[in-house]
Order: C-alpha cells, then structure tokens, then sequence
C-alpha cells in the first residue's frame, strides 16, 4: 500500500515543558486508510495532528505528506491537502453564519465567488445542513455545529481528514452520525481519515489502531487484535469495548469462545447457547 | 443583558432592511450630522417626521425604539434639565438662586430633547435593520480608500467581524461563569461599591483567560484551514448597490436641501 503521510524519528518537546510530547515516532499513514490514534491525556496525540500539518515545528526528524515534506516553503500546499477538525466546535468557527464559515477555506483559496457558492451548498448537502444555512453558529447544537466545521472542512475537497477528538463534546446519538458520515464520504471521495479519539468504542470502524503513550507509539494493529489484549488496555489509559466487559463477566458461566467479540457476535453466542439448553 | 436593545438586530422584511448596507451605514452618519442644521420649530418638527416616517416604512414597532431610548435616559435627562434651568435670560418667568426657567430654556431643553430623540431614533434604525456583519463589511468598504495610506482594511474587517462574531459566545460564558460563581457563593450586585468591585473579580479572570484560550484555538483553526494574511483572499459575501440605494442618498438630499430653505426662512 501507498503511503500518504509517513513519519521517522520525530521529536517534539513544548517550550514550557521538559518532558518531550512526541519521542522519536515513527509511523507511516497509507492513502484511504483509517487510522485511529489513541492514548490517555498527554499521549501526545493532539500534537501529531498540529506537527502532521506543520502548525508547530518538530525539532528534529522528517515529515512527508504525499510526497512533500513538511517545511515552510511547502507548508501551505501542504495544509490545503489537510482538513482538520478540532474537539471544541465553538472555538473554531470564523464566520457569523453557517455559509460564511463553511466558505472560509474557500476564501483563503481566492476561488471566485460563483465556484464557492456551488461549492458551499455542496458541502452543506453533504452534511445535510443547508436548510441552516444563514443561521448563526450560535444558534446551533453541538452535533450541527461539529457538523458545519465539518462541512467547512469538506468545502475545500482535502484528501486527508484529521478528526481530533471531534466527538469529545457530542452525545452518543450525535457522534454515530458524524461517524457514519465521515464513513461514508471516505467511501465517496477516497480519503485517508485519521481518528484521533480516546473513547475505544469509536474506533470500531478503523483499520488500523495505534496506541501512544508518553510520546510513543507501544501498540499498532487492527481493532480485533487490539480488543483482543482485554484487561491489558487499562495499561495504555483505555478501556476495555464494552462488548468485551460484558464477555468477560460471562464467559466462565457460559464457555464464550475466547478473544474479542463485537456486540453481534455476542448477541449470537448468547443466543445459540440459551437455546441449546 | 438581555434587555439591551443597542446593537441588537431584530430579522425583518422591509424596504430598510433591502437597502445596502453601505448605503445606510453613510446615510446614518450624513444624518447625524445634519440634524445639527435645524434651528427651529418647523425644521425640527420636519426632520422628526422624516425619522418617525422611516420608523414607520421599517414596519418595526415603535416600542422597540423607546426602549433603545432607555439606556440613554440619565444622560438626556442631565442635558435637558441642565438647559432648562441654566439658560440665562433678561425675562426670567422664575428666578431661585442660580436656577432661571424662561421660555428661551424651554425651547432650547426641547431642542435638545428632540436631538437626542433623532439621533438615537435613527441609530436605532441601523442596528435593527442591518445584521452586524453587514455593518463590519460596510466599514470594510468604506474604509477601502485607506488602503493607499497602507492602512490594513482586510486585516481590521476580519478583526471586526471575528469580534462580532465572538459577542454572544462571550455573553454566553459570562453567563456561565457568573452562575458557576454564584453557586459556590459569590453575591453579585450586593453590598458597598468597593466589594461589588470586588465580587467582578472572579467574573473577569476567568473570562480573560477563557478569551484568550479560545483565541488560541481559533487561530489554529484559521490556520489548519489555510489562512495566511489576508492577502489574495475572495469574498463569499458581496453587497449590492440598487436603484432604491440611490433613491434613498437622493432623499437625503432632497431633505438636506429643504432643511437650509427652513433654517434661513
């Protein structure tokens, strides 16, 4: 597989700390992957996203994003390949109403006014949003609001998303539709989405998950075999599916097969034993 | 803070909301300057008319521009009295140490009065027709020529328009913050000035470090989403100057032209 982003031997240490946020990672990202990135507070996940896409400056290592690597003569040709969407929807909105704020990228593009109106309400479709087109974000719930900025994000067609915590501040109902959408728009427009999250459940629909710690990165595989290290998560400040609690409390009672199960499966073992008794 | 109407726009569908914003912002101003032209009964009786007629084509209740009186009261209370009372005059019809009340204070106080009446009428108007952000790409507009002098326009209609846009955000977390307070048992609004001082203390800390940590933020946003410096940037929003924009400058010249008949009459 291609690689859209890889990294090598990248340090990262905060001016006011003396702990090093990023130490020597290495990763590579390949092209339509998702990736989810997790790890407890402080893992350093937060400023992966903002090195990846050069808003701070590693000190030393190399970054390249399809092919260029991150530096100041690159960087904007860079960050118009990458969308971020950030945790706190209200801190990242620039305009005062909906269409406003879904044009900004546009904006800083120079793309002509009659392009970015098609543009606009094409991203705002996608969200299913454009009936609150004129509205004030202000106006909005937190589930509309982080569906805008994604919107805002989508409007200058990147073709990697970095989601950082994007539903931190949602409610379940909230987050699974935000999920299923970047699902789907991943599956339209071919894109390479990053997940950063620390809530477990939400990486379900991720190829691939990598586990920081102190700046590291300790685990990297698929979802199954990550869930599969049961109890052994606590370690990483994760905890365990739920699905795998509720195996684990039943598993000696009712002989489960071992390893992860996803709530289906479950639901399927349960059902085939009580009806074998 | 709810109560205040100054700076408040109110969603609407008349002729003055039509108007472009430029055009309103300028004719504001122009009017503001001219209703320092009238001098007596007949010019102010017309310009009160002029403005009460707008108010009236703005289908906007008249209550709303009383109450955008309200927060001014004190003030026009002060000048009033003090012209009332103050004007000094040969035919006193009341005389008590230093207060004199004669006719010419009378006329001169409800000169005034209508003054103030006029001008916050008509500013009024403004803010309830014209949403903020049209007013900040009006003063961008209008500020444009500066550009020659090298004074940043884009930058400081950007500034403009994010601080607009940050008000209610704001109001909302001065809310929050003053209930979060008050639950662990600051008293507002209670005792002498120096302790309601005071009690304005933890309001403010915390809603300046919060500014300046969703200022941060923002700043990435605007960043990650290719923001460099306002340089080579488009406009999704655009004005539009119309035929009922020059009817309306043409008006006020028409108006202005009637005011300097009447004054010299």
């Amino acid at each position: 597989m291609e690689n859209i982003i890889s990294i090598k031997d990248v340090t990262y240490t905060y001016p006011e700390s003396k702990v090093s946020a990023i130490n020597k990672l290495s990763l590579d990202i390949h092209r339509n992957e998702w990736l989810s990135i997790v790890g407890k507070n402080g893992s350093g996940k937060s400023t992966l996203a903002k090195l990846i896409d050069g808003l701070i400056e590693s000190e030393s290592g190399r970054i390249i994003v399809d092919g260029q690597e991150v530096n100041e003569q690159n960087i904007w040709n860079i960050r118009s390949k990458i969308g971020i969407v950030f945790q706190n929807p209200d801190h990242q909105f620039v305009g005062a109403t909906v269409e406003d704020d879904v044009a900004f990228g546009l904006e800083n593009q120079g793309m002509p006014r009659d392009e970015m109106v098609k543009q606009v309400d094409e991203a705002l479709a996608m969200v299913d949003m454009q009936e609150y087109k004129t509205r004030d974000p202000q106006s909005l719930s937190g589930g509309q609001k982080q569906r805008v900025a994604i919107a805002g994000v989508l409007a200058t067609k990147p073709s990697i998303i970095i989601m950082d915590e994007s539903t931190s501040m949602l409610d379940p109902n909230g987050r699974r539709t935000v999920l299923n959408l970047v699902k789907q728009l991943r599956k339209q427009q071919d894109m390479t989405i990053i997940s950063i999250t620390h809530d477990i459940e939400e990486t379900e629909l991720s190829e691939r998950i990598v586990v920081l710690k102190s700046g590291e990165v300790v685990q990297e595989a698929d979802p199954k075999s990550i869930y599969n290290m049961g109890s052994e998560l606590i370690k990483y400040g994760l905890e365990e599916p739920f699905s795998n609690q509720v195996a684990s409390l039943l598993r000696d009672e009712l002989k489960l097969p071992k390893g992860y199960l996803n709530e289906e499966e479950l639901i399927q073992n349960i059902w085939k034993l009580s009806s074998k008794m | 803070m709810n109560k205040l109407i100054l700076g408040r726009y109110l969603p609407g569908d008349s002729i003055i909301y039509r108007l472009d914003p430029r055009g309103k912002f300028l004719i504001t101003f122009y009017f503001i300057g001219i209703v320092f032209l009238a001098n007596n009964v007949v010019s102010y009786g017309f310009l009160l008319l002029f403005v009460l007629f707008s108010v009236y084509i703005s289908k906007i209740n008249l209550g709303f521009f009383i109450k955008g009186l309200r927060p001014m009261l004190w003030l026009i209370l002060f000048t009033v009295l003090l012209q009332l009372f103050f004007t000094p005059s040969n035919d006193p019809i009341w005389h008590w140490g230093i207060f004199t009340l004669s006719t010419d204070g009378m006329r001169i106080a409800s000169y005034i009065f209508i003054r103030f009446v006029l001008i916050i009428f008509i500013s009024t108007l403004l803010t309830l027709t014209t949403t903020p952000i049209e007013i900040s790409d009006s003063i961008e507009s209008i500020l444009k020529p500066l550009k020659v002098i090298k004074f940043p326009v884009t930058q400081v209609a950007l500034m403009l328009s994010i601080a607009l846009r940050f008000v209610p955000l704001l109001i909302d977390e001065t809310t929050k913050i003053m209930d979060a307070q008050r639950a662990r048992g600051v008293d507002f609004g209670e005792g002498g000035l120096m302790h309601r001082i005071k009690s304005f203390v933890p309001i403010l800390i915390p809603l300046f470090v919060s500014s300046f940590s969703i200022a941060y933020d923002l700043a990435i946003a605007m960043e990650s989403r290719g923001y460099k410096d306002g340089e080579g940037r488009s406009k999704y929003r655009v004005l539009s100057w119309s035929r009922r924009d020059n009817i309306a400058l043409a008006v006020m010249i028409l108006i202005t032209i009637i005011l300097l008949f009447i004054r010299s009459y």
